[in-house]
């Protein structure tokens, strides 16, 4: 799994690619993590490079909507696909996140 | 006619241990004639159940997994992973509440979850001190969502 930041004017946009699994999930989290220490509040992660995504993927978005929401902020998905788009609907998480068919839109939308 | 040949491997439950039982359930992928997009469902299904027990099964001390499989004439794979750990019945665990919003949402109790929208008649059984836990792949039902 690879993660690219970009720094946008309202937020920092993440495109994330490859396989979010038990062994690199904590990776997403902890660059969430850093930028969430430097003030960002809105992250939008762009995951139309994603390919899978298992439960622990699952709970390191859930655990950085919740930290960014307690700080007025939000986790904005996009580009959504393929085996993880069907993982965020079976588990129902795909209502609790803004989403977006693409990084422009979710852009457009701040 | 003899039955479909029975393949074995078997590691310590270890998170290291992942990538060689997702190859090694990758050659059974194949001769079943499995699409790529069912196979990364495969390892999804493998994945929470081998992570499961990599951190549970013999928490404190450490021990052996082993999985199983068989290509079954369908076009299917008849899967089987077995430990000597804990007793854990992946069929008695409560199913994670899907309704709650984003602040109430528990992080946790997907996994087991995903595996039983994912496989088809998954069974456990406590045999010899250990948990068997058995299932079909690819699922008949269409995948939901």
């Amino acid at each position: 799994m690879t993660i690219e930041p970009i720094q946008l004017d309202k937020a920092v946009l993440l495109k994330v690619t490859g396989r979010m699994d038990a062994e690199s999930a904590p990776d997403f989290e902890q660059a969430c993590e850093r930028w969430i220490t430097q003030g960002v509040h809105n992250l939008i992660a762009d995951l139309s490079g994603l390919q899978y995504v298992s439960s622990m993927g699952l709970r390191s978005f859930l655990s950085v909507a919740q930290r960014l929401k307690a700080q007025s902020g939000s986790l904005v998905l996009c580009g959504l696909q393929g085996l993880p788009r069907q993982v965020f609907e079976m588990t129902k998480l795909i209502g609790l996140f803004p989403v977006y068919q693409s990084s422009d839109e979710a852009i457009g939308k701040l | 006619m003899t039955d479909p040949p029975l393949r074995r491997l078997t590691l310590p439950a270890s998170l290291e241990s992942l990538q060689a039982f997702l190859d090694f359930a990758h050659a059974g992928a194949e001769a079943a004639g499995l699409t790529a997009e069912d196979r990364d469902r495969l390892d999804l299904v493998l994945e929470e159940l081998l992570v499961n027990i990599a951190r549970y099964a013999y928490h404190p001390g450490t021990g052996d997994v082993e999985m199983a499989y068989m290509v079954e004439p369908a076009g299917k794979l008849r899967l089987e992973i077995s430990d000597k750990g804990s007793i854990f019945n992946p069929l008695e665990k409560e199913g994670p509440d899907l309704s709650s919003t984003l602040e109430d949402r528990a992080i946790g109790g997907l996994g087991i979850f995903l595996v039983r929208e994912l496989v088809d008649s998954l069974t456990y059984r406590r045999e010899n001190d250990r948990n068997l836990v058995s299932f079909r792949f690819p699922s008949t039902e269409p995948p939901p969502g």
